[in-house]
């Protein structure tokens, strides 16, 4: 594979454009050209595809799009090109496994085949934004206490004495520092230290806030993961460059991360396909990824759990498990309030089009990742069982079920069910669950999906 | 031809993203005599609404909507220098000063809104992203807009919207401008509790917006949020 400085300088000497003629005379042009070329068209039906040619014709076709569109760096206002045979070594040389964690947390997140029995990585949580310092540390607490759980994704929590960090100021950098300082405590108060934090640093939109928060002092080891987005669509900036040159220096591991938006400029479900997973063959080329956060989003209604995207998440997960197998978790973003029922309706369809793919295991993010303190831990170890459940089902036997959990919500998208936040759901002092219509609620989907052949077993 | 007869085919034409033809038959109409104003308002307004009805259906994406907003613009090249001429100038629902707030690189969502209020017929003057609350207001106060529509994805990019409202404010002028803020971290709690006229969920409903604050030019009750 090319090494990262020659990476770097494709971002100092590709050819000069503006990123209106990246988008118009290259982005989109090539990716219509290369859905066409490889007859990637999606039925408007499926949710779960079987059809092994297709994702293998997705894979090649992202390859295309790479080789023909690179990457442009805003910075620079150049394009990144990259040679065939270049994308085909970072793709022969991806990481098919990633080791996370510290002392008897320590783990492997391995890149899954399509229909494997294996048990997936189960990673829960979320950067969701939590308003007082408390629930913070409860909620990192509840989650981190989940056995089964293999790493966490921790909330963000940005205000520093009351007033909310502004980006690129140093109170950015010290709510950065806070919450990993807070992050780190809640899982060492679950009795599990060494329990791997996988989104660092959800808090530090900027290189200087993320590289300062992740100083081994404030309690980030390079066996966590630290994050590192692309722009959408298909744009580097320096910023995003110097985290990659600072945590490969570092041998930490990186997360390339992505979020195509369907309806944007990749269009619809087909290039949304094409696009994920060409983002994760750039994460391995450009970031030096040891895993890669999928998360692809409806750029209007702010969710991923819409028949066209599961299918197109799916898809680039299938494409990736036959080709790379980089492995993957995959973000669902979706629209019910915690604790609802249409959330954990969605999140089995996300599982069962993500998990039998080739995905591993990311529990949900409520209400469109926009309701503060609403990651409520005993949501996610549902979840955490959700995806397990799902690992038990091929493709194939995935498909009706996946089509009968959207049926439930499917009407519900524009305007999705409220949910709960933390402070009404748990007593703050003992902890303990004290709602009982929040969890008869869980108790009554449970039984739902039992009685739809889903069974989720308690862990 | 019937003046009906080519107001249809150029609304067709703009419908189907028909870049020739938009273009020919723009220069058809006006040679034919017809109105430019009346080339604009019967023939491609129609046309590029119906651009956006396809979008908010999810029939065409974003890359659709650039070309269209691209094939309005070479028609207005045709009926520009006429319209000068004619001593008039072109009707515009509004004019809106946008842009994403300081700190902030996200600029998707806000291309859409952009091109679904120029395909509605609205002036648009995009700032661009990571852009200084002084420079909306500046940029608004020179080109006398309606409207300030402020976009931030990041939670902790929001504050960029309340500065910009704040400095409004400090200068005297928040009364001669609506504003309205949207982006991935914008709540409907979040747009009320910095003042905003209006808080816009999806790219459709800012435009709705948008054309609620001009409508009959008397300044609507503050709505949407």
């Amino acid at each position: 594979m090319i090494d990262l400085i020659e990476v770097f300088d494709r971002a100092d000497r590709g050819p000069l454009i503006s990123d209106q003629d990246y988008y118009m005379g290259r982005f989109v042009p090539k990716l219509a050209k290369v859905i066409l070329r490889h007859r990637i068209q999606w039925d408007k039906k499926t949710i779960v595809n079987t059809d092994d040619d297709l994702a293998d014709r997705v894979f090649q076709a992202a390859i295309d799009l790479l080789a023909e569109t690179g990457v442009y760096c805003s910075d620079t206002s150049r394009v990144m090109e990259f040679s065939r045979d270049e994308i085909l070594r970072a793709v022969e040389q991806a990481p098919r496994e990633a080791r996370f964690g510290e002392g008897r947390e320590a783990k492997t997140m391995y890149g899954r085949s399509v229909d494997d029995p294996s048990r997936p990585w189960i990673h829960i949580g979320g950067g969701i934004y939590t308003t007082d310092e408390q629930i913070y540390l409860d909620t990192v607490e509840g989650m981190a206490a989940i056995n089964i759980v293999d790493s966490l994704s921790v909330p963000s929590i940005l205000h520093l004495r009351g007033k909310d960090a502004r980006v690129r100021s140093p109170q950015e950098l010290l709510a950065a520092i806070k919450t990993v300082i807070l992050a780190r405590e809640g899982i060492r108060r679950s009795g599990r230290s060494g329990l791997p934090i996988i989104n660092g640093i959800s808090a530090a939109p900027n290189a200087v806030s993320m590289i300062a928060a992740a100083a081994p002092q404030f309690g980030l080891r390079i066996t966590d993961g630290f994050l590192i987005d692309f722009l959408a669509e298909m744009i580097v900036n320096y910023e995003a460059l110097e985290k990659v040159a600072y945590f490969n220096s570092i041998s930490a591991n990186i997360g390339s991360t992505s979020t195509p938006l369907f309806g944007g400029y990749a269009g619809g479900a087909e290039g949304v396909a094409v696009l994920a997973t060409c983002y994760l063959i750039m994460g391995t080329l450009i970031y030096r990824g040891s895993y890669h956060y999928n998360a692809p989003l409806h750029q209007n209604l702010r969710l991923s759990s819409t028949k066209p995207l599961l299918w197109a998440i799916g898809m680039s997960n299938q494409a990736n498990a036959r080709n790379m197998r980089y492995p993957t978790v995959n973000l669902p973003y979706l629209g019910g309030g915690a604790g609802s029922r249409m959330y954990h309706c969605e999140m089995a369809a996300y599982m069962l089009a993500v998990v039998p793919a080739g995905g591993n295991i990311f529990s949900g993010h409520p209400a469109k990742s926009v309701e503060p303190d609403s990651l409520l831990p005993w949501d996610h170890q549902f979840h955490a069982e959700i995806g397990l459940a799902a690992a038990k089902y091929t493709r194939r036997d995935a498909e009706p079920l996946a089509q009968a959990f959207y049926k439930k919500y499917e009407a519900l998208l524009r305007s999705p069910e409220a949910g709960f936040r933390y402070g009404e759901v748990y007593d703050l002092k003992t902890k303990k669950i004290v709602n009982l219509e929040y969890l008869r609620m869980q108790e009554d989907v449970r039984e739902e999906f039992r009685g739809m052949g889903f069974e989720v077993l308690p862990s | 031809m019937e003046k009906e007869e080519q107001l249809d085919k150029l609304r067709d034409a703009m419908k189907e993203l028909e870049r020739e033809n938009v273009v020919a038959y723009t220069q058809q109409a006006l040679d034919a005599g017809l109105d430019p104003l009346e080339i604009i308002d019967l023939g491609l307004l129609p046309g590029l609404t119906a651009v956006g009805k396809q979008f908010e259906n999810e029939e065409i994406f974003l890359p659709e909507l650039m070309i269209s907003a691209m094939l309005f613009q070479n028609a207005m090249a045709i009926l520009q220098p006429r319209i000068k001429a004619m001593g008039v100038a072109a009707r515009k629902k509004g004019v809106v000063v946008m842009g994403t707030v300081k700190g902030d690189m996200h600029y998707i969502g806000k291309n859409i809104v952009r091109l679904l209020l120029e395909i509605s017929g609205f002036e648009v003057h995009d700032l661009g992203v990571d852009v200084d609350p002084l420079k909306f207001i500046r940029t608004a106060r020179e080109v006398k807009a309606d409207i300030i529509a402020l976009s931030a994805l990041l939670t902790t990019t929001l504050v960029g919207q309340r500065d910009v409202i704040e400095a409004l404010q400090g200068q005297g002028v928040r009364e001669q401008f609506k504003v309205m803020v949207g982006g991935g971290a914008v709540t409907k709690r979040w747009a009320e509790q910095i003042g905003a006229d209006g808080y816009a969920e999806t790219a459709y409903a800012a435009v709705e917006m948008a054309e609620s604050f001009v409508g009959s030019g008397v300044k609507p009750e503050r709505r949407g949020i």
